[in-house]
């Protein structure tokens, strides 16, 4: 048990420096560029955490990063990584879908309090801008989830993956998938929705006063819980994973078209993006809502 | 401009470039009669400079129209000693600046501009370093230490003159070069235009004695 | 040493000079992160002056040195290089000083042209500093007016490879050590406040 829930951290550290590293690579080459090895996010992880950390706000600013990186750390470990499997199931059976959304809004809420307690007026706006971001991005992606409940009549992951059987999610619920991948492309960070850390107005936002060993921390806990995410759109309408190919092979195709609609897409602000999340994806997520 | 030429002596220093010299005390009047009552309603610089020699500074306001087609210089003198002028803040706003960088840099007070404080140079406890009195070199000298490396820099003008000296050797050496070389070639033209001739004529020769040829064929 | 785009004059030997053999007086862990230091490198650069204008070409699509591990950073708390790119005015160098602080360590500075060597054009002016070594420390010299991108790729390049061998003693060891030389240096210059003072908002009120 415990051995599978370091193996799930592990993997989840490694699939998610992987993928930001290939998302570099990615977007050089969009740009031109031959970009950096992939091991390049490994590095800067590394080397960040051999560093000093020269800031001292109170305790409370240390207690930020560790509250966010302990959302991530759980909202992975309540996701299952195998379809019917018994390894890697990690504290599933003990917790449900909405235990995991629960601990999703856990990360941005630490953040906001490690932020909050330095005077830092940047932090303050990215911040601002994160919660503001996550209203809109909230909506479309838990009425995409509760019409999965409803069509499942159950809230457990392991239940929805299984009754995937013969059909994805995908197929049989279309515009839920479209509600809630939007909604994903937002909780991952990128463009469109980057506008929290964009480092040319707000400084990179909410990092702005975490050096060192926090923003190490910080970025580690980014990359697990975006590969938590590619997880659960995969658990949910994918139909999960068979095998662990089959696992690579699903959340890089869904990690890939992300990064595409990322390198094409300018910068939403935030009204602007608030505006379209609350728009487009709600309105698709309620008429899908209508079919289930 | 007519309202202008009325009143005061306007001089045009170029096509679109005029002039007016006043007074210390006749400064104020003048520059709100001029923002009103012509069309030079714009301060687009304060420009000042320093006549150590005749002991005072000399500054210049240059004032343009709604169209910036023309521009009018408006003269003033002002003694040395941190004398004071009338702020012109309250007819032009943007001469805030303008007046604060005039005082960090001279020394010059400007009466009812309130953010005569540090601006470019922070916490400068020396003289306004545009004055002339100020001695730049003094002043490096004195605050900063330099790395060697520097001894064996020749002097910047010195160095130019004889640099240039050098080119113009060159140059008249090339161009003596040069004019050796056409010679040679004009030479070589005089004579060359001969060879040409002589070729054809050998043609001519040659053809010409062709028909003979043929003619004597003809003949047999 | 081969001779490059880097100066490798005097400046730069007075710089490795000090610390011959303390390369051999590191255990595997500290080679380590060495390696790792060397091979990511989040850079704060500080446009100073008119080098501001040969960096934008080094980090994008031209030269592309992210290829090298070099990423730029947008506050000095995540950074840890700062390049210094021309001459520096006294009003400048207290916010020099002050991001080189805020810096957290192992931290390295880069000086860009020959104005921060010793004064470069600006030798006889009086509101730039000639020096940058005697106020922060200062790990290498990309020299010329100014230099090309190519040449501060190459100064990277040295910077990495001295980090990786550990060859020279770093600046800020050297600050941190001798900080009170250092402050003198600044002080000197600056008067008692090194360091940015803000108390005044535009229209001159005292915020405090």
């Amino acid at each position: 048990m415990f051995i599978d829930l370091l193996i799930m951290l592990v993997m989840a550290y490694g699939f998610g420096f992987l993928y930001y590293g290939l998302y570099r690579n990615i977007s050089a080459r969009v740009h031109g560029r031959f970009g950096p090895s992939l091991a390049q996010s490994f590095y800067d992880s590394i080397k960040l955490f051999t560093k000093d950390t020269s800031t001292d706000f109170g305790w409370m600013f240390f207690a930020g990063p560790i509250i966010m990186a302990s959302g991530a750390i759980l909202t992975v470990l309540f996701i299952p990584y195998f379809n019917h499997g018994e390894r890697l199931v990690g504290l599933s059976p003990y917790g449900n879908l909405i235990v995991v959304l629960y601990f999703m809004v856990l990360g941005p809420l630490g953040n906001a309090l490690g932020v909050g307690s330095h005077g830092n007026p940047f932090g303050a706006m990215g911040i601002t801008r994160g919660l503001t971001r996550l209203l809109g991005l909230e909506m479309p992606f838990y009425i995409a989830v509760v019409g999965l409940m409803i069509a499942n009549e159950s809230a457990d992951i392991g239940t929805i993956m299984a009754n995937q059987a013969e059909t994805y999610n995908i197929i049989a619920h279309p515009l839920l998938f479209i509600a809630a991948f939007i909604s994903f492309l937002g909780f991952l960070g990128k463009s469109p929705f980057d506008v929290v850390g964009a480092p040319q107005e707000v400084y990179s936002g909410p990092a702005v006063e975490f050096g060192g060993k926090f923003l190490a921390l910080a970025l580690s806990q980014s990359a697990i819980f975006s590969f938590a995410k590619l997880l659960l759109m995969v658990d949910l309408f994918l139909g999960g994973a068979d095998s662990l190919w089959d696992l690579i092979l699903k959340t890089f195709v869904l990690f890939v078209a992300s990064v595409f609609v990322g390198n094409v897409y300018g910068r939403f602000t935030t009204a602007q993006s608030v505006d379209f999340l609350l728009k487009v994806p709600t309105v698709i997520a309620i008429v899908g809502l209508l079919f289930v | 401009m007519k309202n202008l030429q009325k009143t005061y002596e306007v001089t045009q220093k170029v096509e679109r470039l005029f002039e007016v010299t006043v007074t210390q005390t006749d400064f104020w009047e003048a520059v709100l009669y001029i923002s009103t009552q012509t069309e030079f309603n714009t301060l687009s610089q304060i420009a000042c400079a320093d006549w150590i020699e005749e002991e005072h500074f000399l500054l210049t306001y240059i004032l343009t129209t709604d169209a910036r087609d023309k521009n009018l210089m408006l003269k003033l003198t002002l003694g040395r000693e941190y004398e004071s002028m009338p702020s012109v803040m309250t007819l032009f706003p943007q001469a805030e600046v303008m007046e604060r960088d005039l005082h960090e840099m001279y020394g010059i007070g400007f009466e009812g501009n309130e953010t005569l404080y540090d601006f470019v140079l922070e916490q400068w406890h020396d003289l306004p370093p545009l004055r002339r009195e100020f001695d730049t070199l003094a002043f490096v000298h004195e605050h900063f230490a330099f790395k060697g490396g520097r001894e064996d820099n020749k002097d910047v003008k010195v160095e130019q003159k004889r640099r240039r000296e050098e080119a113009k050797k060159q140059k008249a050496l090339e161009a003596a070069k040069q004019e050796a070389k056409k010679q040679e070639t004009e030479k070589q033209e005089t004579e060359k235009p001969k060879e040409p001739n002589t070729h054809a004529t050998d043609a001519e020769e040659t053809q010409d004695k062709k028909p003979d040829t043929k003619e004597a064929e003809d003949g047999q | 040493m081969q001779k490059g785009f880097v100066a490798y004059n005097n400046e730069q030997k007075s710089l490795e000079a000090e610390t011959e053999g303390i390369k051999n007086s590191q255990t595997l862990i500290q080679k380590a992160m060495n390696w790792f230091s060397a091979r990511s490198m989040f850079v704060v650069a500080y446009g100073t002056g008119c080098g501001a204008i040969e960096m934008p070409p080094v980090f994008t699509s031209r030269y592309d040195i992210e290829r090298l591990g070099v990423v730029g950073v947008a506050t000095p708390r995540q950074a840890d290089i700062m390049i210094v790119s021309g001459y520096c005015s006294l009003k400048t160098l207290r916010r020099v000083i002050r991001t080189y602080e805020q810096m957290s360590e192992p931290k390295y500075v880069i000086a860009l042209g020959s104005c921060t060597i010793n004064g470069g054009m600006y030798w006889d002016s009086y509101n730039t500093i000639k020096k940058l070594e005697e106020y922060i420390g200062v790990d290498m010299y990309v020299a010329g007016c100014m230099p090309r991108p190519e040449a501060l790729i190459e100064g990277f390049v040295k910077l990495q490879e001295s980090i990786r061998n550990n060859t020279i003693q770093p600046g800020y060891v050297k600050y941190r050590e001798d900080y009170a030389y250092y402050q003198a240096n600044q002080e000197k210059l600056l008067g008692k406040e090194t360091q940015p003072v803000y108390e005044e908002d535009y229209a001159g009120m005292n915020l405090s």
